[in-house]
């Protein structure tokens, strides 16, 4: 059948967006793909449709624990049942229904935690698996900017599999990246698929202000005259929180704060609130957006630079979806990098954490060294944070096979984590140099990953002479109802159909 | 509106003095110790066990300093306060909130409220004939559980909506005191997404935590009438089917309560739980307070018990040191388990 038959008869489209046709007739083909698309054109439905025409199971190796959860939820709402995801939010029954009953599914999302268990590769070893997909595949690289121990040891588990059919999917890595992904996975003839990042319709926009207090007063001025609705990016919850509080109070348009602190209803409700328009702007960190599709987003402002090009180009990608013209921009106060400088560090553990850890005889529970597991306990009196926490424990619970003891390994971790300083550092620097260019912000931006899609863009970026007017509502629109309808109205409205004619 | 406020109040009185303001914030924050637990019976405060889980040490220091700034309360000494005159005067003008229950449904409000909204999403969708919507619940349990009520109503399923709605109109006019508003504007429904609490609390110009206290109180006011009515409500009343309240046994009670059980003395029991025989005294208070069927006459002869009672009742006083004047033969954990086991009756 040919694929626009089908993407119309299991997707409801008329028309494949970029890269997803070239993406899919790759696979179709038996050729190992690695395809790099920008957020927001539907990487699922490149694994998805394929799973309709291949024979046995799509098996989806996913980081992100609620983005999976999302898609599981999305696919099941769109028909289809045949769909799990294998993740620490199953309980123990439902984990062993799923694993008991593997065969019956068709799409298996797993998160790489689970694929350490070695029960769980001999189940998956029993399924025919036609499909080996990697999404998020930049995180298996040390020079990607969400790089996951766990992540590198795909390789080795698609080995124990097989060698199937493999499709890696990643919206932003640089050439090297790439590079690795490809290695590590031990793809040894890949199909590169590679559209451009760009996204013409964003116009790109640096302003630079001399210190905070002008930053927030500009940020008050630029939401109330652009067109909305729009999302405002901060590093800190608390200044999201503050912001989303002014834009309430001043009235100047219906906002709130989004961000991982919050309770998850409300997340949920926020979320939902703005999806369905009855928020203008949300001022969020970059806990939201993941699997939020919502396509009129009018514009993306960065009250703090994001720690790498790679997130920024991704959170800006949530603009402008339906293709409409859409602005992102980026204000810049002297010494802002000092926050993602710190931020980057606190995201690994210290040296002192690391000297602490080792002194403490009783690392392993009673075990050889590299048999057992780090004590919890440990990581609350070392006072490591989540995150430190999962690079330490990764390390230390499976250390690589050639280091044979405590004093190495400690060196081994040491050594990691001057590394990724480095690296987390140079990509801060990256994302300096770009808020600095002299040059044309979109072809610094495509040239950073090697991007060499020749398109003309206009209006391009304020060094191409981009204005930031255009992007103004033409009528200033207040949201604020004035006709309160009661709580009666309110009932009604949810529960009966032809209320409001009544 | 000082929802709040009028609780610390009325607390402090019937706390008579006898116990630090911070017995209240453990109170309403719903501490699972054996302190918190009994003082709840002893002082006739179990409506307002755990009704405020969200209170913070820090919001709750400021609200009593307020009070204190305001002369509504005096100090009578460290940590204990009572009201003055003024403070009377406020809780008069300012009463509590009459439907709340935390004792009963505290543990159970959330889940009440889960299964609320999503029975709301669902039904409303439904009525529009919209398959396609994001869940605003993501509990399992809730999802689990609404299937499987869905298919036991028997509503059928196009007039299930409108059947909610007069359902819900008629639960809210048994109580006309009752503002409808702060539940109702949280409900998400067809193309219409529910506030979030603190939004809700900004909209009806309230402080979160008297917005927060009005939403429990409603709550409270719901699962009431509805377990009272089930008939009264035949699609509602699903919503509190099968709610059971745990006993509130602290972890460590429990364990005592287990080998009490197999019939283990409590000297025996401190020596296998190598703990003192006091704290092995406390459990057994906490049992008694928690467990109908534990009977307490092992440890008290029925006739000291009949003693004690009528010595609490005439002394018009549940402070121990009082009743051990009048009665003295009796221990002091005599009394304390016979509070426990009748205080209720014994008060009200």
């Amino acid at each position: 059948m040919e694929l626009e038959l089908l993407l119309k008869k299991y997707f409801g489209f008329s028309f494949f967006k970029i890269g997803q046709k070239e993406v899919i007739s790759s696979l179709l083909n038996g050729e190992h793909t690695l395809a790099m698309l920008p957020t927001g054109t539907g990487k699922s439905l490149c694994y998805q449709l394929p799973g309709y025409i291949l024979e046995g199971q799509i098996l989806i190796i996913s980081p992100l624990l609620s983005l999976m959860q999302d898609q599981v939820e999305q696919m099941k709402r769109f028909g289809e049942k045949r769909v799990v995801a294998l993740n620490s939010f199953l309980s123990v029954e439902e984990k062993d229904y799923a694993l008991k009953f593997l065969t019956k599914y068709k799409f298996i999302f797993i998160s790489p935690e689970m694929l350490r268990i070695p029960y769980i590769i001999k189940r998956l070893q029993s399924l025919s698996i036609s499909l080996f997909v990697v999404d998020e595949a930049h995180c298996i690289s040390q020079w990607g900017y969400d790089f996951r121990p766990d992540y590198s040891k795909l390789g080795e588990i698609r080995n124990a599999l097989g060698n199937p059919l493999t499709l890696a999917l990643t919206a932003t890595a640089t050439a090297k990246v790439r590079q690795d992904i490809v290695q590590s996975l031990r793809l040894n003839k890949v199909k590169k698929i590679e559209s451009s990042i760009d996204r013409p319709n964003i116009g790109l926009y640096v302003e630079k202000v001399p210190d905070y207090r002008e930053k927030e007063e500009r940020v008050l001025e630029l939401a109330a005259k652009l067109k909305k609705p729009g999302i405002i990016y901060f590093s800190s919850k608390k200044a999201a929180e503050h912001m989303a509080e002014m834009l309430i109070n001043k009235q100047i348009c219906r906002a709130s704060a989004y961000h991982g602190g919050m309770e998850q209803d409300a997340r949920i409700l926020i979320q939902q609130q703005f999806i369905h328009d009855q928020l203008d702007i949300i001022c969020a960190t970059s806990a939201f957006g993941m699997g939020v599709n919502k396509e009129n987003i009018r514009f993306v402002i960065h009250y703090h630079m994001p720690m790498q090009i790679e997130s920024y180009l991704q959170e800006i990608g949530r603009a402008g979806r339906d293709g409409k013209p859409s602005i992102a921009i980026l204000l810049y106060s002297p010494g802002d990098e000092q926050l993602p400088i710190q931020l980057s560090e606190s995201e690994l553990p210290s040296n002192q954490q690391i000297d602490w850890l080792f002194n403490k005889t009783d690392l392993y529970i009673g075990r050889n060294f590299g048999e057992g597991q780090l004590a919890e306990t440990l990581k609350e009196l070392g006072g490591f944070s989540e995150v430190q926490w999962r690079i330490v424990e990764e390390l230390v619970n499976r250390p690589p096979q050639d280091v044979k003891s405590p004093q190495h390994l400690k060196e081994m971790i040491q050594d990691f984590v001057e590394h990724r300083l480095q690296a987390k550092k140079a990509n801060i620097f990256r994302m300096k140099q770009w808020i600095d260019a002299k040059t044309c912000r979109r072809k610094f931006m495509m040239e950073y990953f090697d991007d060499r899609s020749n398109t003309v863009v206009t209006p391009c970026c304020d060094q191409c002479g981009l204005v930031i007017e255009p992007y103004y509502q033409s009528v200033s629109r207040r949201h604020f109802s004035t006709s309160e309808s009661s709580w009666k109205d309110y009932l009604i409205k949810l529960l009966n159909n032809s209320g409001l004619s009544k | 509106m000082a929802q709040l406020e009028s609780i610390i109040l009325y607390c402090l009185k019937q706390l008579n003095k006898e116990r630090t303001v911070y017995s209240i914030y453990h109170l309403l924050n719903g501490k699972k110790s054996s302190q918190t637990i009994q003082d709840a019976h002893l002082f006739n405060l179990k409506k307002f066990f755990g009704i405020m889980d969200v209170l913070t040490r820090e919001t709750f220091n400021q609200r009593i300093e307020t009070l204190l700034n305001q002369k509504l309360i005096y100090k009578v000494k460290d940590q204990t306060f009572f009201p003055t005159p003024s403070g009377d005067l406020f809780l008069k003008n300012n009463p509590l909130l009459r439907e709340l229950n935390g004792w009963e449904f505290h543990q159970l409000s959330t889940l009440f409220w889960e299964r609320l909204s999503l029975l709301i999403q669902v039904a409303s969708n439904f009525e529009y004939h919209e398959t396609n919507y994001v869940p605003i619940q993501k509990n399992k349990d809730v999802h689990i559980w609404l299937k499987s009520t869905l298919k036991d109503m028997k509503v059928s399923k196009n007039k299930m909506a409108s059947q909610i709605y007069a359902e819900l109109l008629d639960c809210f006019s048994e109580n006309k005191g009752l503002d409808p508003s702060v539940l109702v504007y949280r409900l998400t429904g067809y193309q219409q997404i529910g506030l979030t609490g603190t939004q809700l609390a900004q909209k009806l110009s309230m402080s979160y935590y008297d917005y927060y206290l009005q939403f429990v109180h409603i709550i409270h006011f719901m699962m009431e009438t509805l377990r009272v009515n089930p008939d009264r409500f035949p699609v509602l009343s699903f919503l509190y089917n099968g709610l059971i309240k745990s006993n509130e046994l602290t972890q460590s009670s429990k364990k005592t309560w287990q080998l009490l059980t197999k019939g283990y003395s409590l000297e025996h029991i401190a020596q296998i739980r190598q703990l003192k025989l006091s704290t092995i005294e406390d459990h057994l208070v906490e049992i008694a307070l928690n467990i109908d069927r534990f009977s307490i006459h092992e440890y008290v002869d029925p006739n000291l018990q009949d003693e004690i009672l009528r010595s609490s009742k005439s002394a018009g006083s549940r402070q121990l040191k009082l009743i051990k004047a009048m009665v003295t033969r009796a221990s002091y954990f005599q009394i304390r388990l016979v509070l426990a086991k009748f205080g209720d009756k014994a008060w009200s």
